[in-house]
């Protein structure tokens, strides 16, 4: 993937990451929570351009929940709501136990794809997500065995890496589909020279997305489609519609993402050509 | 043992909930549902190991 797909127009796939694990209402009343408001999220997500949902499961007070059946709750809702969109859930979890990571993939049916974080990152002063390469494979080999398509999480650097290190461990399935992630902590630091790099230093024949947290979501987006990648966005990685204005909606921040898509000439990709593009 | 600063409040201020949401009685806020995890020592977690609030409040204290 390069400038040459920018210029040769290839469709552009937009994931909504419509609620995450970390923050909550919290910090924005309009994220949702419940299995009913993210349904009915995807459902306007989908309808602005997303052919893809990323998905996290909470309990009824916001809190996290790893439970298999938060998750089915969630994909029932969302498929009520939703015409053809593809679901990938979570199997991220900070301090959560390695069993209660694979529950996510335990759904009926189980999601078209799910996440799979590369390696460790910095939580608060005190934690860090440990992500072992040991869970990593075994989460890949539930994967592998439930037909689920694998989106390679990279929260920095060194967890291109892992993939090259993944890539010699393990059979993954054409075209390998990873995420690039930039911002603040332990992610890679947000600039357009480290994007630059991350993009020419991928195994070849690797797939990426692009996710920007916080304010730096819209831009780098534009990147990811300037660079014939794939986007994400939506109120997991990012609560703002602009400096201090909170995002009224995911579908709000699609919509943005689709305008820059098709002023740019890249048209977005329906669920249909999505699955296509990631062989699901 | 959960962190003796964790309250649940479905209001605080001007801001409310339809569900009652962890609140740090430290800080005065609600907290991020991942911190709330570690504020009930859910899992392996451990808010006196892993909160910096409640460690730097208990060094204040002290």
């Amino acid at each position: 993937m390069s400038y040459e797909a920018f210029l040769d127009g290839d469709p552009v796939i937009v994931t909504a990451a419509l609620t995450g694990g970390v923050h909550g209402k919290e910090a924005n009343p309009n994220i949702p929570e419940t299995p009913g408001e993210i349904g009915r999220s995807a459902g306007e997500v989908e309808a602005a351009g997303a052919s893809v949902v990323h998905l996290h499961a909470r309990r009824p007070n916001g809190e996290r929940s790893f439970d298999t059946e938060r998750f089915q709750a969630i994909d029932d809702a969302v498929r009520r709501h939703t015409d053809d969109v593809v679901i990938q859930h979570s199997t991220g979890g900070t301090g959560a136990p390695d069993a209660d990571r694979h529950l996510p993939l335990r759904t009926d049916p189980p999601p078209e794809m799910a996440s799979l974080d590369m390696g460790p990152l910095n939580r608060y002063a005190h934690l860090t997500s440990e992500n072992t390469r040991a869970l990593v494979d075994s989460l890949h080999a539930e994967m592998v065995d439930r037909g689920i398509k694998p989106e390679l999480e990279v929260f920095n650097d060194g967890h291109r890496n892992e993939i090259y290190g993944l890539l010699e461990r393990r059979d993954l399935a054409d075209p390998v589909y990873a995420t690039l992630i930039f911002g603040p902590g332990t992610l890679t630091r947000p600039r357009p020279e480290h994007f630059l790099t991350a993009i020419a230093d991928l195994p070849d024949g690797v797939t990426f997305n692009t996710l920007g947290f916080g304010r730096h979501q819209l831009p780098f987006a534009t990147m990811g489609i300037l660079f014939g990648g794939h986007v994400r966005v939506g109120l997991e990685d990012n609560v703002y519609y602009d400096r201090g204005e909170l995002a009224e909606s995911n579908a709000q921040l699609v919509e943005r993402v689709v305008r820059v898509a098709d002023e740019l000439g890249r048209p977005v990709a329906t669920t249909d050509e999505t699955r296509e593009i990631l062989g699901l | 043992m959960v962190c003796p600063h964790l309250a649940y409040r479905k209001t605080n201020g001007d801001r409310s909930f339809a569900e009652a949401r962890a609140f740090c009685t430290v800080v005065d806020e609600f907290v991020q549902p991942m911190r709330a995890d570690i504020c009930n020592d859910r899992f392996a977690l451990d808010h006196a190991a892993h909160c910096e609030i409640y460690r730097g409040h208990e060094e204040g204290e002290e």
